[in-house]
C-alpha cells in the first residue's frame, strides 16, 4: 500500500495548531545576550578548574543554561566549555562532584550528556567520557533524571 | 498485607468499585466491561456490560445512585443502570447513551461527588460536562474547551460539586468551573474565586520539566491541588500561595489519590505506591506502600530504579561477560504489581480518612492496600550500583 499520505503535514491545514512556542516558556534574555554571558562563563569555569574546584565549574556553566531557538552558538560554547570540564575530571571524583550539584544542575548535565552523544563526529572522541558521566549521574540521580531530559522541551 | 487478586492476564484499564465493595467494575484492554463479584478471595465475572465498540478507556461508579459511566474510544459514553429485564423480570444493566459532541477518543470519566454530572476528557482538547435533562429523558453535555491546547488525560472533581481539575497533554494543570445552571445552586466562594460561570479558568500550572499532566486531585478540604506529570515530578499547588514540585528518582507516576490533607498516595511506571506528606511549608516522600516482601525473603524494600532487574541484569551478563543464562535470570520484579500501575483509588474510610487504596495496572492485578503501613525506600542509592 502506498505511504506517502502518512507524510503529509496535516498540522498545516489546521488553524488551532499547538505551535511548539506554546510548550515551554521562552527565555527571556536576548539572544546576544546570552551568548556574552556564555562566553563569560567560559571564563570564569577556566579559573575554576585553575583552583581545581569541579563542582563549582560544574554549577557554574550548568545554572541558567541556553535554552530554545537562536541561541545555537552560545549552545555549542556551552557543552564544549563542559566538556573541557568533564575530560578533566577523575573518575574517581565523579560521584562526589555529582553529590555536590544541585538537582537543577543534575538534570541540565543530563541534557548535555544526552546532546554530546547526539552531536555527529563529537560523541568518537568523547564516547567513554560521556558515558562514564552518565553512568555515575544515573546511580545518583536516578532514572527520572533520564525521563526529565526526554520530555524537558527546554534542550540546551 | 495488601490484598492481591490476579484478575486477568491482560492489562486492566480501569477499575470502579460499587458503595459497599462487594462488586468491582472493570475493563480487560477491551471494548467491553465486567462486574466481577467476590467470593471469598476470588472476584467472578458475572455480567458484561458491551455497547461500546472500540476500547474502553476509564470507568467510573457512583457509590449512592449506583449507576455506572464508561467512556471509550469510540467516541461515547453510556451510563449503565440497574433496571429489570422487560422480558425475564431479572435485574440486568441496560446502557443509555451520552451524547458527548466530541470528535475524537473519550480519555477520562469521573462522576461528580453529587453524582448528578460527570465529565468526560476527550482527545478532542474538550471536557464533556454531562448533566441529565429529566425533560428529554437523556444525558446532555456542554464542552469545556478553551484554553485547552492538546488531549486531556485526566479529570477530577472538587468536593463542591462545580469546580474540575483537569491535566492534559500540553503539560498543564487546570482548574475549571463545571457550574451548570439548570442543576447546581451557587457554590459558596472557594479559594479557587468565588465568581464561577461555566468555563471559568481557577487556575493553571504547568508541569516543572514539561511533561504530560497524567493525575490530578484534590485534598478532601478541595483547597490544595496535586498533580503528578511525566516529567517524574509531582506537584503540590496552593493556590495563590507556593507550588512545590518534588522530583523523584524513579519512572514517572500516573495516578494519585490524597488520603488525608497532608497525605498522597501516588503509583505509575516505577510499579509500587509511594506516599507522600507535607503541608503548605514543603512536602516530601516518606516510603512506599509496597516493602517488596512478596518478592522473597531475600528482597529487602525494592530499590528505586531498578537498574538492576532481572532484564537488565540478563542483557549486561550477555555484554560483559558472554554468558546468556535465560533460564536462571529471575525476570520478577520485587514489586507487588509487576507492570505500570494505571489506577489508584481510594476503597475505604471517609474523605479525609482514607484508610485503605485499591490499585489496577498493566499486569492484570487488583491489589487493596493499607495506607498506614508504609516502608521507607531505606539505601536506595546504594541499592542502585551497578557493580
Amino acid at each position: 500500500m502506498d505511504g506517502a499520505f502518512r507524510k503529509i503535514d496535516i498540522d498545516a491545514f489546521d488553524e488551532d495548531v499547538l505551535q511548539e512556542s506554546e510548550l515551554y516558556e521562552a527565555d527571556s534574555r536576548d539572544p546576544a545576550q546570552v551568548l556574552e554571558e556564555v562566553k563569560a562563563r567560559q571564563t570564569s569555569v577556566r579559573s575554576y578548574l585553575a583552583k581545581n574546584d569541579v563542582p563549582g565549574a560544574l554549577t557554574a556553566i550548568l545554572e541558567n543554561a541556553p535554552y530554545g531557538p537562536n541561541v545555537e552558538d552560545a549552545k555549542t560554547i556551552s557543552l564544549q566549555t563542559l566538556l573541557t570540564i568533564l575530560n578533566s575530571t577523575k573518575s574517581t571524583e565523579i560521584p562526589n562532584v555529582l553529590k555536590a550539584l544541585s538537582m537543577d544542575s543534575q538534570d541540565t548535565l543530563m541534557k548535555y550528556l544526552y546532546k554530546g552523544m547526539a552531536m555527529s563526529g563529537w560523541a568518537d572522541s568523547n564516547a567513554s567520557v560521556l558515558l562514564s558521566w552518565h553512568e555515575k549521574l544515573t546511580e545518583i540521580a536516578g532514572t527520572g533524571c533520564i525521563v526529565r531530559t526526554m520530555t524537558d522541551r527546554r534542550t540546551v | 498485607m495488601p490484598e492481591v487478586f490476579t484478575i486477568s492476564q491482560t492489562p486492566v484499564t480501569a477499575h470502579a468499585f460499587n458503595g459497599d465493595r462487594s462488586q468491582v467494575a472493570v475493563s480487560l484492554n477491551s471494548n467491553d466491561a465486567q462486574i466481577l463479584t467476590r467470593s471469598g478471595s476470588e472476584w467472578t465475572s458475572n455480567e458484561l456490560l458491551s455497547e461500546h465498540d472500540k476500547t474502553i478507556t476509564s470507568i467510573d461508579w457512583a457509590p449512592n445512585s449506583n449507576q455506572i459511566v464508561t467512556a471509550s474510544q469510540d467516541r461515547n459514553a453510556y451510563v449503565w443502570q440497574q433496571t429489570p429485564d422487560p422480558v425475564t423480570g431479572k435485574t440486568i444493566w441496560k446502557p443509555t447513551l451520552v451524547l458527548l459532541r466530541i470528535n475524537r477518543a473519550a480519555t477520562h470519566v469521573r462522576w461528580s461527588p453529587k453524582e448528578d454530572k460527570f465529565a468526560v476528557a476527550s482527545g478532542a482538547r474538550a471536557i464533556a460536562i454531562c448533566s441529565f435533562d429529566p425533560e428529554n429523558n437523556w444525558w446532555v453535555s456542554k464542552l469545556l474547551k478553551k484554553p485547552i491546547r492538546s488531549t486531556v488525560l485526566t479529570v477530577e472533581w472538587h468536593p463542591n460539586n462545580v469546580l474540575l481539575a483537569a491535566g492534559s497533554a500540553d503539560m498543564k494543570a487546570r482548574v475549571f468551573s463545571a457550574y451548570i445552571k439548570e442543576i447546581d445552586e451557587r457554590p459558596a466562594a472557594t479559594v479557587w474565586g468565588s465568581k464561577l460561570p461555566f468555563n471559568t479558568i481557577c487556575a493553571e500550572f504547568a508541569s516543572a520539566a514539561g511533561g504530560w499532566v497524567h493525575g490530578v486531585g484534590f485534598s478532601p478540604s478541595g483547597d490544595v491541588l496535586a498533580f503528578a506529570s511525566h516529567d517524574s515530578s509531582i506537584s503540590i499547588a496552593y493556590p495563590g500561595g507556593p507550588v512545590h514540585t518534588i522530583r523523584i528518582p524513579t519512572l514517572p507516576l500516573v495516578t494519585l489519590t490524597w488520603t488525608s490533607e497532608d497525605m498522597i498516595i501516588a503509583a505509575g511506571h516505577d510499579c509500587q505506591p509511594m506516599v507522600f506528606n507535607g503541608s503548605d511549608a514543603g512536602w516530601q516522600e516518606i516510603g512506599t506502600l509496597d516493602d517488596g516482601s512478596h518478592a522473597g525473603p531475600k528482597a529487602g524494600p525494592s530499590t528505586v530504579g531498578r537498574l538492576k532487574t532481572g532484564a537488565f541484569a540478563t542483557f549486561r551478563a550477555a555484554d560483559s561477560r558472554g554468558q546468556s543464562d535465560l533460564g536462571t535470570a529471575d525476570t520478577k520484579l520485587t514489586t507487588i504489581h509487576q507492570n505500570t500501575i494505571t489506577s489508584i483509588r481510594p476503597y475505604e474510610g471517609a474523605a479525609g480518612q482514607v484508610t485503605k487504596v485499591s490499585t489496577t495496572g498493566v499486569d492484570g492485578k487488583l491489589v487493596i492496600w493499607d495506607t498506614a503501613s508504609i516502608s521507607a525506600l531505606t539505601g536506595r542509592m546504594g541499592a542502585m550500583s551497578m557493580n
